[in-house]
């Protein structure tokens, strides 16, 4: 359905399309018009005592043509070339839309750099075709066509098959070069890749290259690379530079073919002396319409295949969606897992394997254990950002697929290990661009994330720009604006994943202080490597694997001296004191 | 915003000129060894322009001389003599831009060769405390796209400047030749062709900076909203992210409506001129022509030169815009090379082949930028194979104190010796070999893990699996499918970071320093990987001076001497009984992690 959209932006803009190809077309029927009649003024002067009348009409035709043509070009640019602006943005944002809907598995898959240069380079080669090319190639069309009619029909056939003779190998010719110089211009963008690659490189690891005194071999390296990339960018001007001179020798010789047999007929008055001019005329005419086939061909195979892989894109269906009956409604809080078995897409080995628990609303559990054990792919299961099969997940009693996404996840509040800052300012940062909190709530959130100092040292406090173009935040301070983010939407389920990992045991252990206060009677669910940020939780999972090795709260974990108390030992020698 | 920042800038003409003269002398120095090339390929142009100019005038004298004046023909005066001549000329013109095109091709290539490779040598020497001012993108963009943006400047603008130019003057002067009159006819409407051209394209210049800013908008958000969306869908916040994104869109999509209106004028006013000044000269050259004062060839020969005039110009307005970043790239370039005399010298200075590793800090104070005081009056003594570890709070002057060993910033009071040698004095090259640092954040090249290891230099493979093994990093790399020779990307993509920071010992123990410096990290590493580290590190230390940045109480505990640093300066230091005994920082520092564990 989606991958149909292309037809439907054509369809809406179906008039303006039309009324653009008619100007079009008569902008560029009345522009082969003009030679016939320059011609035509020729033959009128060229006897003795003309009657200058008749030259004058000549000239007010021309006046004429000259607006027409104007007008009507003005016209069909704002028509075609601005649909292809307007295309351009319109893919664009049905591409963000789009992307806005599909599921962590896909962009699991897809590298962002890829997803951008989809958004960027083939959204430009669309425009490309669907604007200018279609434009210069029905505008050649029709001039070339009409040109070609006149030379047969107003001037001479046998003249017009003569000088048109050459035409053909131009344009094998040009459309060889052309393949050639497409081959050679990839090698030079390769190479252009492979030296901004190493020069990227070798300015973000200036630090080790100085370390271990690699100056030298660097730069000779480097040098390699750019020789390599001047010498083919000269492959490629040797056969790039010789296109133009040939094309234009080309029809140097259909003129001197011109030249020689057309003045001959005049000399024999088969035609006139205007009509020599005017074929001339028709014969530069059609000059840059040819010139541009080459231009026209490669636009539109770069257009074809970009569209190719945006419909590839547009065609991946949703993973995760609302069913036609989703739940309007909040689920309070109450978890249950029943033999959940969940494999990654592609894994032989399941992330989690039958793992059973109850979690009963305004409780809090711990979730520990090492990296990969499936702890992290729990809290994305939750907040179902994965499938799970029915009756595995439950929340207050129902299955999680049957409720609608935007009431489920408006249920949660989730903080990830690596806390992403979007360039914008603190605030939207931490009401996560929704206008419904007001400042106070922005404050007090803030406060109980202990970020509330950090953010009144900023230059412009609360509307500092974060990010590139701002103030870089610490990790520890992007924790707890995360932290902040959560807090803010007071929410019936909080899921902190290793969300304290940048934070000083000292700060850790005061915002937990301050999360069991503001939490009291929701249910919150811990996930650490650290064993103080979870050990007063009602109940402690021990993850391995993909199964619960143990279960119970701190102590009797303590106590049963099992896995827990192997990593409670091993942290307890470290002591890990973040000074 | 952006065009009042233009306007000011081109208001200013006095600044403009202080700005540009620099450059301008640069690019011709840069330029002088391909001053012969160039110079054909400028006599080449002549030629070329030579053949335009011709052409219609051997058009003019078939029409004048055979066709209307029925004049015998005479040799090659003769309508076939003229077609060959057309030709030749032709031929001519196409041989010489080719050879115009590939001159100016080797010489622009070689030349942006040269400074590519020039810019990058002085990146790459210009010390730390330049770069760390600078931000990398700025230095990225030194390199490819204001050197790419001199190489435009030779390949397309110089020489078709001079074309363009030479052409102008060589159609004007052509029909001056032919008639007075009739150019001063054409002349009424080449200012306005001059005009309409130079302020339509100068507003499109204007319009298209915009058009830029917001495109560049618009991938950045794409590029943020890709990265973020995962946070956006938890949160559930696509709605508001959409409303952004379709703001963005919008006012980019009112640019580019400007840009087609305007390029809807400007590209047809091209025909328009042409077809009006045919007109023009019909109306006026009708009278004359009945007169008998002019030929009808000579009238047609002018309006093939009207067509002639109007690329030229509209490519001028072209060049002008090109010719102006170029000046910018050039100027930014420029200010690098200024940068030269501050360079690092890698081979200057004492040669010492090997280091012993006794260090000493005596009175260090040193600021990042003359003024901020971030170590004051450090002093301290490591004897050789001691282990230090460095604690303290963030911004206390831990990290940059392992900064100065290495030499890659320069103290401002006080010396640094290295086996009672300034380290200043010390050949940089000898003293980096001799000094392994690790960083927290470590950097891998793209290649496989052997390269990482051995950074290009002549280590065997046993030696390389030899520190593989003892930087624990060897069982990991067994179970990867090519092993050692298993790619990596600079950002590491498969390898988890502590798989990392173990290459990187491997790294520093390949090339067996004197002096090893590691700046421990903690964070994301689950306690199997962090044992493996510390076994590492244990094997790294082994007969070597080490300095930690210390995290953990076990390393802290088992230094021989720990320094513990506030506020830029040594607030104690001493083995761990001496401080605990002391009841300072150290001492605090170990009751509250006792204290903390002893709740759990």
């Amino acid at each position: 359905m989606k991958a149909f959209f292309l037809l439907r932006f054509f369809k809406s803009r179906k008039f303006s399309y039309a009324a653009g190809f008619a100007f079009m077309f008569a902008a560029s029927f009345i522009q082969t018009l003009f030679p016939k009649v320059l011609g035509s003024s020729v033959d009128l002067m060229k006897e003795r005592g003309f009657a200058l009348h008749p030259v004058l009409m000549n000239v007010l035709w021309m006046v004429l043509i000259a607006f027409a043509v104007f007008v009507f070009t003005f016209l069909w640019r704002n028509m075609i070339i601005a649909n292809g602006r307007n295309l351009e943005c319109y893919i664009r944002e049905e591409l963000f839309r789009h992307l806005l809907t599909l599921s962590p598995a896909f962009y699991g898959k897809r590298k962002t750099g890829d997803l951008i240069a989809h958004a960027i380079n083939d959204i430009s080669a669309v425009r490309m075709t669907f604007g200018p090319a279609t434009a210069m190639s029905f505008n050649g069309i029709v001039i070339c066509i009409s040109s070609i009619y006149f030379m047969f029909a107003a001037v001479d056939a046998r003249l017009a098959l003569l000088t048109l003779a050459p035409l053909p190998f131009i344009i094998a010719l040009m459309l060889y070069i052309g393949r050639k110089i497409q081959s050679r211009f990839r090698i030079v963008q390769d190479q252009f890749g492979l030296v901004s690659d190493k020069v990227q490189e070798n300015i973000s690891g200036i630090r080790v290259i100085k370390a271990y005194a690699q100056e030298r071999s660097e730069i000779e390296k480097f040098g390699a690379l750019s020789s390599g990339m001047a010498q083919s960018n000269v492959n490629l001007i040797k056969v790039s530079a010789a296109l133009p001179p040939l094309i234009e020798f080309g029809f140097a010789v259909c003129f001197v073919i011109n030249l020689f047999y057309g003045s001959r007929m005049v000399m024999r008055g088969d035609i006139s002396v205007g009509d020599f001019v005017a074929f001339n005329g028709y014969l530069s005419l059609i000059v840059s319409p040819i010139v541009s086939i080459g231009r026209v061909v490669t636009i539109f195979q770069r257009g074809m295949a970009s569209l190719g892989r945006l419909y590839d894109i547009m065609s991946v269906q949703p993973d995760v969606t609302d069913s036609p009956h989703a739940l309007r409604l909040r689920p309070e809080g109450e978890i249950e897992l029943r033999h959940l078995t969940f494999y990654h897409d592609g894994a032989r080995v399941p992330a989690l394997s039958d793992v059973s628990l109850r979690l009963s609303k305004g409780r809090t559990l711990g979730i520990i254990g090492p990296t990969g054990a499936g702890k992290s792919t729990l809290a994305a299961l939750l907040l179902r950002l994965y499938n799970t099969e029915p009756g595995q997940i439950l929340l207050d009693g129902r299955d999680i697929g049957d409720y609608s996404l935007t009431y489920l996840r408006e249920s949660y509040a989730f903080v990830p290990q690596d806390t992403f800052v979007f360039a914008s300012s603190v605030k939207d940062n931490i009401v996560f661009f929704k206008d419904t909190y007001g400042d106070e709530e922005v404050e007090a959130a803030s406060r109980l994330s202990l970020i509330a100092d950090s953010i009144s040292r900023f230059p412009d406090g609360y509307d500092t720009l974060l990010g590139d173009r701002g103030v870089n935040l610490s990790g520890g301070q992007k924790q707890r604006m995360a932290i902040a983010r959560a807090l803010i939407r007071n929410p019936a389920v909080l899921i902190l994943d290793d969300a304290l990992s940048a934070v000083d045991t000292v700060t850790e252990g005061r915002i937990l202080e301050s999360l069991r206060r503001a939490r009291k009677g929701k249910t919150n669910i811990i996930i650490s490597h650290r064993i103080s940020a979870l050990m007063e939780a009602d109940e402690i999972i021990v993850l391995d694997k993909g199964f619960i090795r143990e279960r119970g709260t701190h102590e009797k974990l303590l106590k049963k001296g099992g896995m827990y108390y192997d990593l409670y030992t091993a942290q307890q020698e470290d002591g890990q004191p973040q000074a | 915003m952006i065009s009042t920042r233009l306007n000011r800038k081109t208001a200013n003409p006095r600044l403009e000129k202080k700005t540009t003269s620099g450059p301008v002398k640069e690019l011709l120095r840069l330029s002088a060894p391909y001053a012969a090339p160039l110079t054909i390929a400028c006599l080449c142009v002549v030629i070329v322009n030579a053949a335009y100019l011709v052409q219609p005038l051997i058009l003019q004298r078939v029409i004048d001389h055979f066709l209307i004046g029925h004049a015998a023909p005479r040799g090659l005066d003769s309508i076939g003599g003229m077609a060959l001549l057309y030709l030749t000329v032709s031929a001519a013109g196409g041989v010489f831009s080719y050879i115009q095109s590939l001159l100016v091709a080797r010489a622009g290539q070689g030349l942006i060769h040269n400074l590519r490779v020039k810019v990058l040598s002085i990146i790459q020497l210009l010390p730390l405390s330049y770069l760390d001012r600078t931000l990398p993108g700025r230095l990225i963009t030194r390199a490819t796209n204001d050197t790419s943006e001199i190489s435009d400047l030779y390949t397309d603008v110089v020489v078709m400047l001079i074309k363009d130019v030479l052409l102008l003057g060589g159609i004007v002067y052509v029909m001056l030749s032919l008639s007075l009159e009739l150019t001063l006819v054409s002349f009424i409407v080449i200012p306005v062709i001059i005009f309409l051209v130079v302020y339509i394209k100068n507003r499109i210049q204007r319009n298209f900076f915009h058009m830029k800013h917001f495109i560049g908008r618009i991938n950045g958000f794409i590029a943020e909203s890709i990265s973020g969306m995962r946070v956006i869908q938890i949160f559930r916040a696509e709605r508001e992210k959409e409303a952004q994104f379709l703001e963005l869109n919008g006012q980019y999509f009112a640019t580019t409506l400007t840009q087609v209106r305007l390029n809807s004028i400007l590209k047809p006013a091209s025909d328009l001129f042409q077809n009006l000044s045919i007109a023009i000269l019909v109306w006026y050259g009708a009278g004359k022509i009945f007169g008998g004062s002019l030929q009808i060839g000579v009238l047609y020969a002018f309006t093939t030169y009207i067509k002639q005039f109007f690329a030229p110009i509209s490519d001028l307005a072209d060049k002008y815009t090109s010719i102006q970043s170029a000046l910018v790239s050039t100027e930014r370039i420029c200010e690098l090379f200024r940068e030269q005399d501050r360079l690092e010298a890698p081979e200057e200075g004492l040669p010492v082949e090997r280091l012993d590793g006794a260090i000493e800090f005596k009175h260090v104070w040193f600021a990042y930028n003359d003024a901020d005081w971030v170590l004051k009056d450090v002093s301290f003594v490591i004897k050789k194979g001691q282990t230090a570890a460095f604690i303290g709070e963030t911004g206390a002057g831990k990290t940059t104190i392992i900064s100065l060993i290495n030499g890659f910033y320069r103290v401002q009071k006080g010396e640094i010796l290295i086996d009672g040698i300034n380290v200043n004095n010390i050949r940089l090259t000898d003293l980096r070999r001799n000094v392994s640092v690790v960083l927290q954040d470590v950097f891998l090249f793209s290649g496989n893990i052997r390269d990482n290891v051995t950074l290009g230099d002549d280590i065997a493979d046993e030696a390389v699996r030899d520190a593989l093994r003892a930087s624990c990093a060897e069982t990991f790399i067994q179970d990867l499918p090519a092993g050692m020779n298993e790619p990596v990307t600079e950002r590491g993509g498969s390898l988890s970071s502590g798989q990392r920071q173990l290459i990187s010992f491997a790294r520093a123990l390949a090339h067996d320093p004197a002096i090893f410096v590691l700046d421990e990290a903690t964070a994301n590493i689950d306690t199997h990987t962090e044992k493996l580290i510390q076994q590492a590190v244990d094997n790294l230390a082994r007969g070597r001076t080490t300095l930690i940045i210390a995290h953990r109480l076990s390393t802290i505990a088992g230094a021989d001497i720990i320094i513990a640093m506030k506020n830029g300066r040594i607030a104690e230091s001493g083995d761990s009984a001496e401080l605990l005994k002391r009841g300072g920082y150290y001492a605090k520092l170990l009751e509250e992690s006792r204290s903390h564990a002893a709740s759990c």
